[in-house]
């Protein structure tokens, strides 16, 4: 089914911002394993794996519009060297990523393309889930500082 | 951070050598530090670097 180019373009920048993002988390993940922070393994290591899964839709649904999927496209990776700084990275990149989905989302909503819509949403909404997982854990280093919270993620 | 993935830099050392070596371009910072040689991806981000190092401390960026 043939679609419009500026769809496509929407969708292949959201596409390179989920493929950073896996790596990303997943070079997070594993430095946190490092450490031994084995619950900021966890979490950041299911993000990249949820990661995949989105631009898997995204892959699926480009090649379905008749588009090609741009996978070589990769953004600047955002790689803290401390805990705190990590999560600080993190925060930022998802900002970023939000404001690309969101910008998505409004280019198909005006260009009447509900179906790949709703991919989005449905995207924009996991990360927005973890938007508001970070910034939970931004407030507990600033309640209990970093030494008490770092303790409570081996 | 890491401002360059492919030879493991930090932004910490780049403000390092423009406040301790008075490197104010990418390229007087070359001279130091093996910086945008492979992808170059973090020629962005290292000028970014440079000029906000550069305004928190009050010196001026040669520009000739």
């Amino acid at each position: 089914m043939k679609s419009q180019q500026e769809v496509l373009t929407h969708l292949n920048k959201v596409l390179t911002s989920e493929l950073t993002s896996i790596n990303q988390y997943f070079l997070h993940a594993r430095i946190y394993k490092n450490w031994g922070f084995s619950q900021l393994n966890d979490q950041c290591y299911k993000k990249s794996i949820l990661d995949m899964k989105q631009a898997d839709k995204l892959i699926e649904r480009i090649l379905f519009l008749e588009g090609l999927p741009n996978l070589q496209q990769l953004g600047a990776l955002a790689i803290g060297e401390k805990a705190e700084e990590m999560l600080a990275c993190d925060m930022k990149f998802q900002l970023a990523q939000q404001s690309t989905i969101k910008s998505a989302i409004a280019c198909c909503e005006q260009l009447k393309d509900f179906v790949s819509r709703d991919i989005l949403v449905e995207i924009l909404h996991q990360e927005e889930d973890h938007i508001d997982w970070l910034e939970a854990q931004l407030y507990q280093i600033d309640q209990m500082n970093i030494d008490n919270y770092l303790q409570a993620q081996l | 951070m890491y401002v360059c993935i492919c030879k493991g830099i930090t932004d910490k050392q780049v403000a390092q050598h423009v406040l301790n070596d008075g490197a104010g371009s990418i390229r007087e910072l070359k001279q130091h530090l093996d910086i945008s040689s492979q992808c170059g991806t973090c020629t962005k981000v290292i000028q970014k670097v440079i000029n906000d190092t550069i305004i928190d401390e009050g010196l001026f960026k040669e520009v000739c």
